[in-house]
Parts: C-alpha cells; structure tokens; sequence
C-alpha cells in the first residue's frame, strides 16, 4: 500500500463537498428508488411483487432477449475500435493530424437524443440518404426494410458507436500520453513491433481505463434506451418502441404511472451491473493504487 | 482492523441517515392520488389569482390572443409538447404534482384525445357539465365530438377540434380521366383496379401511417376498440367488418394502388406525392399535407363524403386526432379558466380565423369553412362532406388509454413491409392490443 | 494554437532525439490509413449531410442531392424562421443551457477533483465505501430517479428555481471516477512526500503540485460534465416548471414535435427540417467549442511515468 495514510482529516476534506452532493443526489433518490421497488402504490410492504409483475410483462422476456443481443455487438464494437483507435491515433506522427481526427472522431458525441433523430432518419432512408448506394447495396429500398426488427442490433450498434465511442477514444488517448516515454523506447530497441508494444505494454497499462469502459458501457448497454427511443421518434413508432428493459422501466414509471414496477427493473439492471461491476474490481484491482 | 470496524461504524450512520432522508421524503410523497371525486365535485377555496394556462406551440397564439383581448386577466403561459406522440407530458406532471399536492396548471391543452382516461382517476379534472359550462354551450358542439371527454354522462374536457375523415381526391384527374368518385368501398375497390390497370403508379389511398386503422377500419366499424367503461374493453379485430375492410386494403396493396409508405415519409414525398388520385383521410389533410407538405396546386384538391359499404344505413367515418382541452379540479380560479377554455373553443376569433384544425364548435365551424372556401384553393365545395362527416364518425372505436396508433405500427407495419397480408396478421393485432389494454388495467373481452 | 503545440508535444520530445531520418523514413502504414479514413467517413459524413441540410429548403432535403449545397437564401430563411419560432426562444434556450452547464461545471469541478484526488492518493476511512457507492449510483438506470429528485428538490422548495437542476447536475460521479483512475495511475507519490517533507500542508501539496499536474483530467472532466449537461433531456423536461426555463435540447424536443415528419397531427404553423437542422446545429456548436477548448489540455501529457515505475 504506497498511498500516504493520513491520521488527521484532510482526506475527508477533500471529499466533503462530493459526499453531500453524493448523499442529496445519488444515495437518496436510489435509496427511494429501492424502496419503490418493495412497495406499492400505498407504501405498503409487499415483497417481490413488483418484480414478478415486471416479469409477468408479455414485453419483459423479448427486451431480455433484445438486450443481450445488443449488448454482444456493442461491447465488442466499443472495445475493440476504441482501443484500436486510440492506439493508432497515438502512434500517428503527425500530431495536428491526430489532433483533428480526435476532434472529428468525437463531433457526433455533442448530438444527443433530440437532436440526432433527423439525422437518422434520413441516413437509414434509401431515399434520400447519403449512403443510398451502401443501403442499395445490402438490398433495401425503404426506410421500412431498413429498420427491420432483425436489423435493429446492429442500427442501435451502430447509432450508440457513432455518438460515445469519440469520447472514450480521447480517454484513452489521453491514458495512453500518460505512459513513459522511456518504456515505449526501451520496448522499441528492445525490437518490440507496434503489435506487440500494444499488446505488452500499452494495454495492460490501461487497464484501469479499459476496465472502467468496460462496467460503464456494459452498464449503458443493459439500460438501452436513448438508441431505440430515438429511432421510434424517427420511425414514428414502426420500430424501437418497448424495445429495451429500460424503456419498458420508463412505460411504468410515465406511461401506466406505476413507478414501483418501473422500480423493480431499474434494481434488477442495477444489480446486473453491479455483478459485472464487482467482478471486474475485484479480479483488476480496480480499487488498488498500483 | 479497529480502525475498519470505526469505519464502518462511522458508514454505517451515514447511511442509516440517508434511509432516514428517504422515508422523510417517502412520508411527504402521498402516493400516485385516486382522489375520486366523481358524485359531487367540491372546488378549492376560489382564492383567485392568475390562471396558469398549458398549451403546445399550435394553440399558443390562442392563449397570446385571448390575453391580448383580455389584458386584465392575469395569466401564465406556458408551452409544452401537447402530448404529441403520447409523450404522456401531462400524465407525468399531474402525477408528480399529486404527490406534492401543488402546481397543478388550471388549464390545458392536449393533443390527445384520451387524456380523461387517466386524469379522470387521478382527480385531476373537473367535471364541466355540472354547473360549470352551460348546457345551451354544449348543445353547440358536432354530435358526439365530446364523447372522448365523457364518462359515465360527465364531461371532463371539450374537444377543440375534430379530424373527422372524408375521401380526398384530385379533381382535374378524375375529369380528366373521366372516373366518378366512388360513393361504395366497392366502388372504390373497382376504381382501384381500374386505376391499376389503366394509370400504373397512381394511388386511391396510403395504407403505411400509424392511422392507417382510424382511417379506414373505424370507419368500417371494425370493433377493434370498443371501450365499454371506464377500464374495459372488447377487442375483435377478425369480425366481418374488419376482414372485409383488411381484404380491400390487402388487394389494393398488392396491386400498388395503396401505398405502404407514410405520407409523411421521404419515399412518399419523392415518388407518391405527385400520384394521388384519392386518398381517404382526416378533415387536416387538405391544409397541412396537400396544401402544405406536398404543395398541389390552388384549384386540383376536392372533398368527398367517405365510401360506405353498400346497403349500409347508417354512413360512418373514422376519426385522426383533434385536441382537447382539460380544466383542473384544483384550480383556484375556476371562473377565470372557465371563462378562457369557452372563448378558446368557441369564439370566432381563434377558431374560425387562427385555429389550424376543423373547430369542434359547431358554429365555430361554419365560420371556420367559409373562411376555408375564401381561399379559392379547393375544387369543390368541402363545407358540406365536412360538416355532414363531423356527425358521423362511428362511436363503436373509443379512446383508451392504451395508442392503437403505437400497437398497429409496431405490429402490423412491420410485417407490411415484409410483404405480409393485413387479413393474415389480423390475430397478430388482436393479441397485441390485448396485451397493451390488460398492461394499462384493463378488463378486456372478447 | 502555439501553446497547444508546446503542451502536447512535450511528452513525445524526447523521440524527437531519435535520428530524424528513421521517423521520416517511416511512411504511415497504409492499412491504419485505410482504417482511420473510414471511422472518419463513418463519424464525419452524417455531421456533414446535417450541416449541407442547413442550407437547403425541406424540398430540396428531400428531392435533392443528399450531400449537394443547398444556397444562402435558404439557409437565411431557415434562420429567419427558426428565430421566428415562439419569438426568439432559440436564444433563450442557448442561454438556459449555457448558465445551467456552467454554473454546474464549475460546482462540479470545485468538488469532483479534489475528491478523486483524495480517493486516490490518500488512505481514510471510508474511502472504499465511497468508491463503491459512487459505482453503484453511477449504474442505477435512471427512469425511477426522476420521481425521487423532484418530490427531494420540493421538499427544500426548490421546484422552479434553477438550482433544481443545476444542484443535481453538479452531482457528477463519472468525473470523480476520471478523476481516481487518473491520479492513481498517473501521479507520483514520491512527489507528494517530498513536498510533505518540504512542509506543504495537505491543502498545499493538492494545490502546489497535484492540481498543477491534473491540467488534462481537469479538462476531461470539466469537459464531459459540461456535455452531459448541456445534453440532459430528462431532469430539466420532467422538473422545470415553465416552457421559459427549457434547456436547448428541451427545446429540440419541442421543435422536433412541430415538424409534421414526426408529429403528423401538429397541423400549420409546422417546423420544417431544415429549421430542425440548423437549431440542431446552434446546439452542439457550444460543445465543440468547448471541446476544441479543452483539448488543448486533454492530451498535455504529464511528465508523470518518468518517476513512476
């Protein structure tokens, strides 16, 4: 343990402020929010419950099935490009190029909800879209047939790298500035390729970032929301509607008004999470100062 | 390992805290509300003060307006989305101001038609035919344009307009080709085929909108949608009438009279708009699609009564959309909003010269369609399917809770697109709606 | 950008010692080539259709060239039209956002730092609670949070002040996770003990020398918070009261519900596309600003691992 203890109270200083924002904003209302999921409507106790009408949902077992689905394509997509990326961003000699790649890379990242559903929606129309002849080409000539229910794995793939995988990638590049130069050096006379730097040094120095990616987007991909709503708006319901477990949390909480059952999902994605979370700390070190 | 159980110890008071903070703020929260207040309805102390007035950006300039001519009226205005797309905007607000039993707005506008099904239970509404708005008043509304407001014989909002359907169609083309304007779905169905034949490309109509069912299979008096109480419903999408009205889209779609598109689609603007020989469709059409989105020239546009299935006695249209306005129970100046929510339904200042949509006012809409006629844009005369259409859409098909807009795109235009028959997925429909009713509460029959 | 340069070149200098020739030598290999100009096709060209989509008439949008110019006067009336709309609410929107962001941006950073520092480089108690409660409410999906934020911000009598939203936005866990994972990895403890030993106090060594080191996660997280700010739909659509306090992307939603493509009842007085995309593109200008802004420090590489092993 290198990490400096402190006997006097600077360390709960340097917290304090954070702690009451965590308290306020992140322990309570999850803490309700859980409370929500064990009660009814009356705030009466009534066990699991809500979590058996969750499940008893005619959509609850297809948004399972849909969310896993998705989460297969998403994580590999992120991980594998973003890393990818990053590196052979950081390898780039000409710095202002790399430089206005990051930036590019990441402009789609400021389009969020709203304001990329015009966007899509002409994109995925073979009628008008930029990439007519691509779309042609897989065989589709409607916008309907482009947003088939089979498709819909890889659009949500697709729309979610386009808009998050930017910002990880300067993440990343940003970890990656952070790794001595004399290592890489030392690797390099050491006959090292650019393969094998990746894989012997760099990336297990990233570890830390890549596993933090890992549980945030793993996270985000189980609460699969702002793709399908979005293409909902733009379809005008034809497709992406109760898709993912989180928008059918939504449907309860906004739709029936029935905030316990919508609860109940949000645990249950929350507990998810967290297992894939603990599983990763733990087996990372995650926690540890190197 | 002392220090670890302080630690934790210490932790653990935090949290007991927080789990303290969260019951505090759970005992405040008073539950959802079914403050049923449904025999007799007791205002709130009328204390007065400004009316808050909820509007989407359409109706915002009748509330600009009615402060403008009322400009000792203390008012708040305030925009939202309208509900549009069943965003459930209101629902979540009155929801949450239940709890916190303040902020409720004193009077809104939605564009939904089926808000009493949920503001009803949740108290949030006032009833308007119980000393509220006079009778004489209410008399003056189209037959049945306030049935989405009424449970149980209480009215609980008034409609602002109709979108009574009626059969479009292009007049030049029509002379031109010397076709008479179907006044039978068999005629319709014939002229289809004739269509297909003799002017490949051309359509009678679109199938491919979420509103494809309230266009055609409500005014077939397909029994979808009988809502026959507050929190029931029969759903029978296979009966004669529904099949009859899938078989005569099913045979126009396959031979490409009916597009799949929506017309609001890129694909319908490029390659349809310039085709349409008729289209059945919603009294809104004319102004927001023909004349405004497709851009058909002045003098082309005319109005039809909507086919009828022969020998059927009593003619029937459906219905896509109209808003309604909703007056709160809480509202401390009830006087202030009552007296806004009749000027903004009925007088002619916004509905028969500003409002967009067909006035649900009857007298309104008289006014508002000679308005229409001065334009010169139409063909024919629309006053008159109009009007007669206003009274006729068929009270059969309700308005629940749950969208049948959502549930036939979802499952029906999907399965279009992969080039199944409507007849064939027919079942498909009838399970879903199921499912979305009893998810909603409720009590389905069959 | 002269000091971009300087910064972010620091930490690849000392391969600038390396004969010149071999670096030059070294001709870009062409498949990473390949491979960048196609993510670029894939991030750039739907950004770059939205900005053509600007210039055009919704007709042309639609009957035209997909990545065709469209012509000024189009793109003057999309403008004037959308100024139009509710009488110039654009900007009251773009106003909103800007003072919600950075009022929370600076809230944000004045505490998710010095908390990310602390958890990294200093041993307290409770300090690994606090790192698992800060994932577990970063993983808590939020549609049930809605409903406990507004009933806690009425409780304090907060509903329709600003503070409603911009308090919980302030609240922002993924930078104190940036924030920890950079100090910890990146930050030299034998730096901290020697300025220990020189007689900083705790307060001292964060400000003399962890802070001044932490210019690029300062910008990371000053960055993505301002980002998830600007961009919240959710918190400000459900918990602010009046149509004058919408944030722009409350605003986007709004107009999106006026063009008749997505709201086909929405009758006159619709919004076209164009006017869509423009307003689209009003919104995100700010975020790459910013971006553009931070980046300057995002990458500034530390001297860090040279005294890290």
């Amino acid at each position: 343990m290198r990490r400096t203890p402190w006997p006097g109270r600077a360390g709960h200083g340097f917290v304090a402020g954070y702690v009451v924002l965590l308290i306020a904003f992140g322990v309570v209302p999850t803490g309700y929010a859980i409370y929500f999921a064990f009660t009814d409507a009356g705030n009466t106790f009534v066990g699991l419950s809500n979590f058996v009408a969750a499940a008893g949902d005619f959509r609850f077992v297809w948004a399972v099935e849909h969310v896993a689905l998705y989460l297969v394509c998403w994580l590999a997509a992120l991980v594998v490009f973003v890393v990818g990326l990053a590196l052979l961003l950081h390898r780039m000699r000409a710095r202002p190029v790399s430089r206005a790649l990051r930036f590019l890379y990441y402009v789609p990242g400021a389009l969020a909800g709203a304001a990329s559903v015009l966007v899509w929606l002409f994109l995925l129309d073979p009628t008008v879209s930029p990439v007519s002849f691509l779309l042609r080409a897989f065989g589709f000539d409607t916008f309907g047939q482009v947003i088939a229910p089979g498709h819909l794995p890889v659009l949500f793939t697709f729309i979610a790298f386009w808009t998050g995988a930017g910002g990880w990638i300067v993440v990343m590049y940003g970890a990656l500035n952070n790794i001595s130069v004399d290592v890489l050096e030392a690797a390099r006379i050491d006959g090292a390729g650019a393969w094998q730097t990746a894989r012997r040094i760099q990336i297990p120095l990233l570890r830390k970032w890549i596993v933090y990616m890992v549980i945030l987007s793993f996270a985000g991909g189980t609460q699969l929301f702002v793709e399908p709503q979005l293409l909902s708006q733009a379809s005008v319901g034809v497709a992406g509607r109760d898709y993912s477990l989180n928008q059918l949390s939504y449907d309860f909480a906004f739709q029936n008004d029935n905030i316990n059952t919508a609860a109940a999902i949000s645990v249950e994605l929350l507990l998810v999470g967290l297992v894939v979370a603990a599983v990763f700390v733990v087996r990372s070190g995650f926690f540890d100062a190197d | 390992m002392t220090a670890k159980v302080r630690t934790t110890s210490r932790w653990t008071t935090v949290l007991a805290g927080a789990a303290a903070l969260v019951l505090m703020v759970a005992a405040c929260g008073n539950s959802g509300g079914t403050t049923t207040a449904r025999g007799g309805f007791q205002p709130v102390a009328q204390t007065g003060g400004a009316i808050t007035v909820w509007v989407d950006s359409t109706r915002l300039a009748a509330a600009q307006l009615y402060q403008k001519e009322h400009p000792g009226v203390p008012m708040k205005i305030v925009t939202y989305d309208g509900d549009a797309n069943g965003s459930n905007y209101l629902q979540t607000k009155v929801s949450l101001f239940n709890r916190t039993r303040s902020g409720w707005p004193d009077i809104v506008f939605s564009s939904q038609n089926n808000e009493v099904s949920w503001a009803v239970p949740a108290g949030f509404t006032a009833p308007l035919n119980k000393n509220l708005v006079p009778a004489a008043l209410l008399a003056g509304w189209a037959p049945g344009a306030n049935n989405p407001c009424t449970v149980d014989g209480t009215l609980y909002c008034l409609r602002n307009d109709l979108s009574q359907t009626v059969l479009w169609y292009n007049a030049t083309l029509m002379t031109q080709w010397g076709y008479q304007v179907p006044t039978t779905w068999e005629q319709y169905q014939a002229l289809g085929q004739k269509v297909a034949v003799e002017h490949p490309g051309y359509l009678v109509g679109a199938a491919g909108d979420t509103f494809t069912p309230e266009i055609y299979l409500w005014a077939a008096k397909c029994g979808a949608n009988h809502i026959t109480g507050p929190k029931a419903v029969t759903v029978n999408t296979t009966g004669p009438d529904c099949t009859r009205m899938a078989a005569l889209l099913d045979t126009l779609i396959k031979n490409h009279t009916l597009s799949t598109s929506s017309v609001f689609s890129s694909d319908f603007d490029k390659n349809d708009a310039g085709k349409i020989l008729m289209m059945p469709g919603p009294s809104w059409y004319g102004g927001s699609l023909f004349q405004g989105t497709f851009k058909v020239p002045a003098g082309q546009v005319a109005v039809a009564p909507m086919p009828q299935w022969s020998g059927e006695a009593t003619p029937s249209v459906g219905n896509v959309g109209g808003g309604t306005w909703l007056v709160s129970a809480h509202s401390t100046n009830l006087k202030a909003a009552i007296a806004f929510l009749t000027w903004v339904t009925t007088s002619d200042d916004y509905q028969a010269k500003i409002a967009p949509g067909y006035p649900a006012y009857a007298p309104a809409a008289t006014a508002w369609l000679a308005n229409q006629a001065a334009t010169g844009y139409y063909a024919n005369d629309i006053a008159r399917p109009l009007q007669a259409a206003a009274g006729q859409v068929w009270s059969g098909w309700g308005y629940g809770q749950f969208s049948q807009e959502a549930i036939w795109a979802a499952t029906i235009t999907p399965g279009l697109t992969a080039g199944k028959t409507i007849v064939s997925m027919l079942p498909a429909w009838h399970d879903a709606v199921v499912n979305y009713a009893r998810t909603d509460g409720y009590q389905v029959s069959q | 950008m002269p000091t971009d340069i300087l910064t972010a070149d620091a930490p690849v200098r000392p391969a600038a010692t390396r004969p010149s020739g071999s670096a030059r030598r070294r001709l870009p290999n062409p498949l990473s080539t390949v491979v960048l100009a196609l993510f670029l096709l894939f991030f750039v060209l739907p950004v770059l259709w939205l900005v053509l989509a600007t210039t055009k008439t919704d007709d042309q949008l639609v009957h035209g060239n997909p990545l065709s110019i469209g012509s000024w006067h189009a793109l003057r009336a999309n403008w004037d039209a959308l100024t139009a709309f509710q009488g110039d609410t654009i900007f009251l929107w773009l106003r909103n956002s800007a003072l919600y962001s950075c009022l929370a941006l600076a809230i944000t950073l004045c505490v998710a730092i010095p908390a990310g520092y602390a958890l990294a480089m200093t041993e307290f108690r409770g300090r690994r609670t606090l790192l698992v409660l800060t994932l577990v409410v970063m993983l808590m999906p939020n549609a049930t949070l809605v409903v406990p934020l507004f009933l806690e911000v009425n409780a304090v009598g907060l509903i329709g002040s600003m503070w409603s939203i911009v308090l919980p936005y302030s609240f922002y866990p993924f930078g104190v996770y940036l924030a920890y994972i950079f100090f910890s990895t990146a930050l030299p403890t034998e730096l901290l003990a020697a300025a220990r030993l020189d007689g900083c106090s705790e307060f001292g060594v964060f400000r003399r020398i962890a802070l001044p080191l932490a210019t690029p996660v300062v910008a990371l997280v000053g960055f993505f918070s301002f980002v998830a700010n600007w961009t919240n739909y959710f918190l400000p659509y459900v918990l602010l009261p009046g149509s004058d306090q919408f944030p722009v992307q409350v605003g986007l939603g709004t107009l999106l519900d006026n063009v008749p493509q997505f709201n086909p009842t929405v009758g006159a007085l619709a919004v076209q596309r164009p006017e869509l995309a423009l307003a689209t593109l009003l919104a995100i200008i700010p975020v790459l600003v910013v971006f553009l802004f931070s980046q300057r420090f995002l990458v500034a590489g530390m001297l860090a691992g040279a005294t890290k092993e």
